[in-house]
C-alpha cells in the first residue's frame, strides 16, 4: 500500500519510522531489503541477528551516516531521506550513541571525554562544569574523573562512553553491541544503566548478540536476517536459528 | 560562534601542533625555507628595481627649439610637459649652461680658446621620466610641437630598461607561484596527517553533532599558525643578514657598489613583512581549509 507522503510528516508518538527501506552498497550487495518498522517514544528495543543481517547498516541509517538507496526514514521528525547536509549536526544532537569498542579519546581523562560532547554542541563552560560531574555520578564514576581510559576496566570505559552519550540529554540512545567487549557482570551493569536511562524517558535501541540479556530483559525484540525483519515481538526473546 | 568555542578551537589548533611536534617542525621549517627564498628573492628584486629605477631616472629626453623661440615660450612648453603623468622632472638648460657643461666635460683648459658661445641658440629642456617605457609617447607629443626643432632620446636604453623591468616582473610571478604551490602542498600534507591521527576523534565529533565548521576550525587554525611561524622565521633571518650582506658587498666588491645602490632595510621590510605574513597565513589557511574539506565527509 502506498502511503500519502504528507501523512509521513505528521508528528506522532513514533520517534523512528522506517518504511520499505533498501540499502545497497557500491559492490552491489544489498544490506537492507525493504525494512519497515516504527519505534515509539520511550520504547526499549533490541535489534538482534547474525553478522551480516543488516543491524549495523540500520543503525548507520538512523544516524544518517548512510543514506537509504530507497524508502523513507524519519527520526524525531527529521526526514533522513531529504535532510540537508547542514542540518545533520542539529539532528544528531538529539541522539546518543554507544559503540562496542567504546571509542574514547585515549589522550584525555574521563572528565574531558564527557565534557568533549558538551563542548561540541557549544555548551558554556559553567554548564559543562555542572553537567559532567552529575552524569559521571549517574554512571558511578564520580571518583574516577581524572583517570585516563587506559586506567579503567572495560566496563568502566563503557560507562564513560555512556556518560558521554547521555550528557547532552538525547531523546534516543543508539547502542551498537554495547556489551560486546564486556564480561557478564559488566554487561549487566551496562544494561541496568540503559534500562534506567529508558525509565527516565529516553528511547533506547540496542543492537546486540547477547542472547542471555535479550531473553532476561523481556523487551521488544526485532530480529533481522539477510537484510529483512523476520520477527518483531513485544516482550520477546532471542530467536534461535532453526 | 561563542567566545569559548573560539578559544576551544584555538586551543585544539595549538594542541594539534604539539601532538605531532616533529612533523610540525618539519612543516614550519619547509614553509620557512620557501618563504625565506621568497623574501630573499623579493629583497634582491627590490634592490634591483631600485637600481633600474635610478638608471631610468638618469635617462633623459632633450628637446631643442627652432631659432627665434623665446625663453618665455620655452617656459610655457615646459609647464605643459611637466603636467604629463610619465614626466618626473623638466630642467631648462640655457645655451650658456649647455656650453659650460660641455666645455668642462670635454674641453677643459682648451675651452679658453673660445671667445663666443658656439652653442648660442641651443637652449633646451632636459626631461626625466617616471616610466621609461612611455618615452616614445612623450617623444611623439614633443615632435608635434611647432616650436620644437629636434628631440634627442636614447631608444636602446629605454627599451632595455623597460625590458629588464618586465622580465623581472615575469620571473617574480613565476617564482612566487612555484613557492606558493610547494607551500600549499606541504601544509596540505601536514593537515592530512593531522586528520588521519585524529580520524577517530573527528568521527565521534560528527556523531555527537559537531558542525563542519567546529570540526574544521582547529585544523585551519593549525595551518595558519604553521604559516605564521613559517613566515616570521625567514623575516628575522633576512633582517639579520641583509645589512651584513650589504656591508660585505661594499667591502669586497667596491666596483659593484659604484653601480649598485641598496635600499635601507626599513624600506624593504615596510612591504616585505606584510606580504610575507599574508603569504604564510594565507598559504596555511588555503592549504588546510582545502584539505580538511576534502577529507571530512563523515
Amino acid at each position: 500500500m502506498r502511503r500519502d507522503r504528507r501523512m509521513r510528516d505528521v508528528p506522532s508518538d513514533n520517534v523512528i519510522t522506517m518504511d520499505h527501506v533498501y540499502k545497497s552498497y557500491a559492490k552491489g550487495a544489498a544490506a537492507l531489503n525493504g525494512v519497515s518498522l516504527q519505534i515509539k517514544q520511550g520504547e526499549f528495543v533490541f535489534i538482534v541477528g547474525d553478522s551480516g543481517s543488516g543491524k549495523s547498516t540500520l543503525i548507520k541509517l538512523l544516524l544518517r551516516e548512510l543514506t537509504a538507496t530507497r524508502g523513507y526514514i524519519n527520526v524525531l521528525g527529521y526526514d533522513l531521506t531529504t535532510i540537508k547536509h547542514r542540518k545533520i549536526p542539529k539532528f544528531r544532537r538529539n541522539l546518543g550513541i554507544v559503540f562496542q569498542d567504546f571509542r574514547l579519546l585515549k589522550d584525555r581523562n574521563v572528565y574531558e571525554n564527557v565534557a568533549f560532547a558538551q563542548r561540541i554542541i557549544q555548551v558554556s563552560t559553567a554548564n559543562i562544569r555542572r553537567n559532567v560531574p552529575s552524569i559521571l555520578a549517574t554512571v558511578g564514576l564520580a571518583d574516577k574523573y581524572k583517570s585516563k581510559p587506559s586506567q579503567l576496566s572495560g566496563g568502566e570505559q563503557q560507562r564513560v562512553a555512556l556518560a558521554r552519550a547521555l550528557v547532552n540529554r538525547p531523546l534516543i540512545l543508539l547502542a551498537d553491541e554495547p556489551t560486546g567487549n564486556l564480561d557478564p557482570r559488566n554487561s549487566w551493569e551496562i544494561m541496568k544503566l540503559l534500562e534506567q536511562v529508558n525509565q527516565n524517558g529516553t528511547t533506547v535501541v540496542v543492537v546486540t548478540h547477547n542472547k542471555e540479556i535479550v531473553n532476561q530483559m523481556q523487551k521488544r525484540v526485532i530480529t533481522m536476517k539477510q537484510g529483512v525483519i523476520v520477527e518483531d515481538e513485544e516482550n520477546g526473546g532471542y530467536r534461535d536459528e532453526d | 560562534m561563542r567566545i569559548s568555542t573560539f578559544f576551544y578551537s584555538l586551543g585544539q589548533g595549538f594542541k594539534n601542533l604539539l601532538r605531532k611536534k616533529l612533523f610540525t617542525l618539519a612543516s614550519v621549517a619547509t614553509i620557512a625555507a620557501c618563504l625565506f627564498l621568497f623574501g630573499l628573492f623579493y629583497t634582491i628584486l627590490m634592490d634591483f628595481q631600485h637600481v633600474v629605477k635610478t638608471a631610468e631616472e638618469g635617462v633623459s629626453v632633450t628637446v631643442f627649439f627652432n631659432e627665434g623661440v623665446t625663453e618665455e615660450q620655452i617656459n610655457q612648453i615646459k609647464i605643459g610637459i611637466e603636467e604629463r603623468p610619465e614626466v618626473s622632472q623638466v630642467v631648462y638648460v640655457s645655451s650658456d649652461e649647455a656650453w659650460e657643461s660641455f666645455s668642462q666635460e670635454y674641453l677643459g683648459e682648451y675651452a679658453d680658446g673660445f671667445t663666443e658661445n658656439p652653442l648660442e641658440g641651443e637652449d633646451n629642456l632636459e626631461i626625466y621620466l617616471r616610466d621609461v617605457s612611455r618615452q616614445s609617447a612623450l617623444v611623439t607629443y614633443l615632435e608635434s610641437l611647432d616650436e620644437v626643432r629636434m628631440v634627442n632620446r636614447s631608444e636602446i636604453t629605454a627599451t632595455t630598461l623597460s625590458g629588464v623591468n618586465q622580465l623581472i616582473a615575469y620571473i617574480s610571478v613565476g617564482i612566487i607561484a612555484i613557492l606558493f604551490a610547494v607551500s600549499i602542498f606541504l601544509i596540505s600534507n601536514t593537515v592530512t596527517i593531522g586528520i588521519s591521527v585524529r580520524r577517530e576523534e573527528i568521527t565521534i565529533m560528527k556523531y555527537i553533532g559537531a558542525t563542519d565548521f567546529f570540526v574544521r576550525a582547529p585544523f585551519v587554525i593549525e595551518g595558519m599558525i604553521i604559516g605564521l611561524i613559517g613566515s616570521l622565521i625567514p623575516l628575522g633571518v633576512i633582517f639579520i643578514i641583509y645589512e651584513k650582506a650589504i656591508a660585505y658587498v661594499e667591502e669586497h666588491f667596491a666596483m659593484l657598489s659604484q653601480v649598485l645602490s641598496f635600499l635601507p632595510v626599513g624600506e624593504i621590510f615596510a612591504t616585505l613583512v606584510p606580504i610575507t605574513i599574508a603569504l604564510g597565513v594565507g598559504i596555511g589557511f588555503i592549504g588546510s581549509a582545502v584539505t580538511v574539506r576534502r577529507h571530512l565527509s563523515v
